[in-house]
Order: structure tokens, then C-alpha cells, then sequence
């Protein structure tokens, strides 16, 4: 009864995550990744299963990109402190 | 399929298919935005989909969104201070439209359902959800940065 809700949120689902795939910069894709994570919440309510809704909310659009965020801040700073130490 | 569902469907595909567009292309100030405005814009879109459904228990999801998607955005802001302070993003327009989107939808809702429980829930959601995304993109903006001058 609710094939147009569904069709477009899959389709959100599968453009935010091709563009997840696509994009190369890892910062970007973090960001992707936060976004997308968002887009699968929404399917998983629309497809009326709210309770996997939440535990992706809290995963998909906070802890991976902060875990993705997380390494990527610390690989940039050790380059920074050897590019420090080989001046 | 009734009037809610069927304004949940076009808030959705407009505005998380646009946020989508923003978070694929562009420069990362653009980025940014577009993932900030994401959470604000599912948020209320989540609200709709509950009184849809007629299934107030939904409104839980709203309620965790409206909490963690200003707390996924602090954690960009933060990381990523020092590239954004280069170049800061401005986006005051679409945060104050998507938040007039939000205020309106809570709003219509509680005129729906009448004084309760579930009316202050709803108005919870909306002044968490309103806060959290003017907080999100004040930082976003150059609050680290400024707080660390000064």
C-alpha cells in the first residue's frame, strides 16, 4: 500500500550508497557514510521494522564516521610529526 | 496511503535526495552542510511517517535523530576544524528554512493530536531537534575555531 514510500527511499539508499562507493577522499566519504547511514534508518522504518531503525541511527550516523574521523585525524598527524622530524 | 505518508514521500525524496546531491559534490564547506541538514530534514520527515502509520512509538526514532544527528555533526565540526577554518561555511538561509520545516511539522502535529503525553514528546523533539541543528551549525561555521582563540 506504501510502494511509493518504499521505491523512494530505496532509492535514496542506493544513490547515497553508490556515491559512498564513488567518492575517493576518505573525510568525504565519511561523510557520505553519515548520510547514508541516515537513508538505511529510514528504510528499515518505512519497512516497518523501527527497533533495527534505531541501532542503525546510533551506528550509522555517529559512531562509524567518528571511528572513520578518528583515524583519519591520528594517520594525519603522525605524517605531520614525520614530516616535522625530516626538517 | 494517506495525506501523511504521501507528504513524508515528497519531504523525503526532496530533501534527503538533495542532501544527498550536497554531500556527493562540491567543496567540503558544502559538504558539511548538506550531512548537517540531513538529520534536519529525516528528522521531520520520521515525525510524518509515525502519525502516518498511526504508530506513535515511532516517534522514538525522531527522538534519537534529533539527538545523535547534532552530535554526528559536533564530531565533523571538531575533527575538522582546522580545514574548515580555511574556509568556513555560510549557510544561515538553508539552516533557518530547514528549521521553519521542522517548527512547522511539530507544530501541525501537535495541533493534530491534541494535548497529552504524546504532544509533549513532539515538542521535545522539536526543541531538541531546532537547538541541535542551530548549535551544529554555529560550530560548523567557526565556533572551534573561535573558541580556541579565545
Amino acid at each position: 500500500m506504501d510502494e511509493p514510500l518504499i521505491v523512494v527511499v530505496l532509492l535514496l539508499v542506493a544513490v547515497s550508497a553508490t556515491a559512498a562507493v564513488a567518492v575517493r577522499d576518505p573525510v568525504h566519504q565519511a561523510l557520505v557514510l553519515a548520510v547514508l547511514g541516515v537513508a538505511l534508518a529510514l528504510l528499515f522504518t518505512v519497512l516497518q521494522a523501527p527497533d533495527v531503525g534505531l541501532s542503525q541511527l546510533a551506528v550509522g550516523s555517529v559512531l562509524t564516521p567518528l571511528l572513520l574521523m578518528l583515524s583519519v585525524h591520528r594517520v594525519r598527524r603522525r605524517e605531520k610529526g614525520r614530516k616535522g622530524k625530516a626538517r | 496511503m494517506n495525506g501523511w505518508i504521501l507528504t513524508a514521500t515528497v519531504a523525503l525524496g526532496a530533501g534527503v535526495g538533495a542532501t544527498v546531491w550536497g554531500v556527493a559534490t562540491g567543496p567540503l564547506r558544502r559538504r558539511v552542510v548538506a550531512q548537517n541538514m540531513s538529520s534536519a530534514v529525516a528528522c521531520p520527515g520520521l515525525l510524518l511517517l509515525s502519525q502516518g502509520f498511526g504508530r506513535p512509538a515511532y516517534l522514538d526514532l525522531a527522538l534519537l535523530l534529533a539527538l545523535l544527528g547534532p552530535a554526528g555533526t559536533l564530531v565533523f565540526a571538531r575533527l575538522l576544524s582546522d580545514d574548515l577554518a580555511a574556509d568556513p561555511p555560510h549557510a544561515r538561509g538553508v539552516t533557518l528554512a530547514v528549521a521553519g520545516y521542522g517548527a512547522v511539522v511539530v507544530l501541525v502535529l501537535c495541533a493534530v493530536t491534541g494535548p497529552g503525553r504524546t504532544m509533549a514528546k513532539l515538542l521535545l523533539i522539536g526543541a531538541l531537534l531546532i537547538g541541535g541543528n542551530l548549535v551544529a551549525s554555529r560550530a560548523l561555521s567557526g565556533g572551534f575555531a573561535a573558541s580556541r582563540r579565545g
